[in-house]
């Protein structure tokens, strides 16, 4: 039975993909390709963007104000990537129900995690400090809950998950030795799912860093805010200044994510 | 249940029944164990012996009959402090945590007796220390303590294991198939060690094992069991190979590669 529902699944997929294939046909048909792909001067435009990118501003005067820009968009990334996990990680222990023996409790429990889990991460970073700039106005703290909310949802789901899929032998061996599922959580299934953990909340980072440079509209003087003054400006040479600093970041973390692993797992 | 003995019970079934989705895993069971007994349950794969294992463990929970230990009904104990004190189980595989320390491995056997803050405190600065290192002494680990459990061969960790059930200290010790994963001669040490902690603290063990030579070298009873069923009951003296075999035979496997090591 589980098998024939799987094969009507794949069946299921590959008229998915003809459609979804046969959508991205249609659609190329419909691009103009004479005459709206570029603006008038549309040409001289993008030798001016692209070659900024050999020519980036390095005096020390913009410099200065472009660490500055990255510094701020980095804390807001922490503080708000931070605020997720705290969010998020009782969230996904709920959600995981592994605290709980089958029941009603257990059932609703799940439910209910899991739906505030949805919730928080099915509305975007960007429509949440709207509606917190709308309500509070252009604060720090907006720009905060609005990263924190949605990331809290995408990190509360995956712990969750992670925390489910641990070998169960070892925990059976906690509970032989007397241990409640509180202290298996602790003892087994933390500690077998945090290389996953870590993993995923260090990549949360790095798409949390990307966020924040946007975000910074809503009130930070971040990497975002100094991107669209120089892109108004039309200073490219500026604006490539502050990409390189942004991608130094990511790859920062990227290392750094891979030393804590290689730590972990040693 | 006027029992003839004087001794004391350590583990009582009575008309134990297991079964899982479309099979029967043991089937109206009975026997006694007395306490500081070291009683070897033999049988081929299948037979029944890690659900009569994990029965007695308080693992799993029978469908019908009931199982006392210390004369106390199994399903009445509180999973926990209770049950850990009475009887502990060392599994097929070591079924320890890899991420953590050997230490916390170990320590983990204290967590039937610890509150849930002690606990938790204990991963940041380890409580019991002592008590870990007496353990691991025993089980010539100690100077492993502080490395990762991965870390360790599969043997080592068995050995941790070990360490954990003795700061545990059940009055029954539990073994299923110690010594699957491991070769003939770390398989004796292993069962020695586990024998000489049973002897010298009078702890009662029960183990499932698949040579005679271990049998009668550190069992005083074997119990053989087939289908699910208990086919024989005996002190060890009157177990033979053949006996043995012939309990292995009947499951159409050959009976030189199983019985002998």
């Amino acid at each position: 039975m589980r098998a024939s529902s799987r094969s009507k699944f794949r069946e299921g997929r590959g008229l998915l993909t003809l459609i979804l294939a046969a959508a991205l046909g249609l659609s190329l048909l419909s691009v103009d390709w004479t005459g709206g792909l570029l603006h008038s001067g549309g040409v001289s435009y993008a030798v001016r963007i692209f070659g900024g990118m050999f020519t980036p501003e390095l005096s020390p005067k913009f410099l200065a104000l472009a660490l500055e820009a990255t510094w701020n968009t980095l804390t807001f990334a922490v503080t708000g990537v931070t605020l997720a996990v705290g969010i998020g990680l009782p969230l996904g222990i709920a959600a995981s129900g592994v605290l709980f023996s089958e029941g009603w409790l257990r059932t609703s429990t799940v439910a209910a995690a899991r739906f505030v889990l949805a919730f928080l991460r099915s509305i975007h970073e960007l429509v949440w400090a709207w509606l917190f700039v709308v309500a509070f106005g252009l604060s720090p703290m907006a720009a905060i809950l609005a990263l924190a909310l949605p990331y809290s949802g995408i990190l509360g789901r995956l712990y969750g998950d992670f925390l489910n899929d641990v070998p169960q032998n070892p925990l059976r061996a906690l509970r032989a030795s007397g241990a409640s599922e509180f202290k298996t959580l602790a003892y087994g299934r933390i500690p077998m799912a945090m290389p996953d953990m870590l993993s995923y909340t260090f990549y949360r980072f790095e798409c949390g860093v990307r966020s924040a440079a946007i975000l910074s509209f809503v009130g930070i003087q971040g990497l975002g805010y100094q991107i669209q003054l120089s892109m108004d400006d039309l200073l490219y040479d500026q604006v490539w200044t502050l990409m390189y600093l942004l991608v130094a970041v990511i790859v920062a973390i990227d290392v750094w994510s891979s030393v804590v692993r290689r730590n972990l797992t040693r | 249940m006027a029992a003839s003995n004087e001794q004391q019970r350590a583990i009582r079934l009575d008309q134990v029944s297991k079964s899982y989705p479309g099979r029967m895993a043991l089937y109206a069971t009975s026997f006694e164990i007395n306490v500081g007994e070291a009683v070897a349950i033999v049988g081929p794969s299948g037979s029944g012996k890690t659900t009569l294992l994990h029965l007695m463990g308080g693992v799993i929970q029978p469908d019908s009959g009931d199982i006392f230990l210390n004369d106390h009904r199994l399903s009445e104990m509180k999973p926990g402090r209770e049950l850990s004190s009475l009887v502990g189980v060392i599994h097929q595989q070591y079924d320890l945590v890899p991420h953590l320390s050997v230490m916390h491995n170990v320590l983990a056997g204290r967590l039937g007796q610890w509150g849930i803050l002690q606990s938790l405190m204990s991963l940041v600065s380890p409580k019991n220390q002592t008590l870990a290192v007496g353990a691991l002494e025993q089980v010539g680990l100690v100077d492993r303590i502080r490395e990762r459990t991965s870390r360790l061969s599969g043997g080592e960790q068995q050995r941790v294991a070990i360490a954990r059930l003795l700061v545990q200290d059940p009055e029954v010790i539990i073994a299923d198939e110690p010594v699957a994963s491991l070769d003939p001669a770390r398989a004796t040490d292993l069962i020695d060690l586990l024998a000489k902690i049973a002897r010298e603290s009078n702890k009662t063990f029960v183990a499932s094992i698949h040579s005679t030579d271990l049998a009668h070298q550190y069992f005083n009873r074997v119990i053989g069991l087939r289908n699910g069923e208990k086919q024989f009951d005996l002190p060890v003296a009157f177990v033979s190979p053949e006996l043995l075999g012939g309990l292995y035979e009947l499951e159409g496997l050959e009976r030189e590669s199983v019985v002998q090591e």
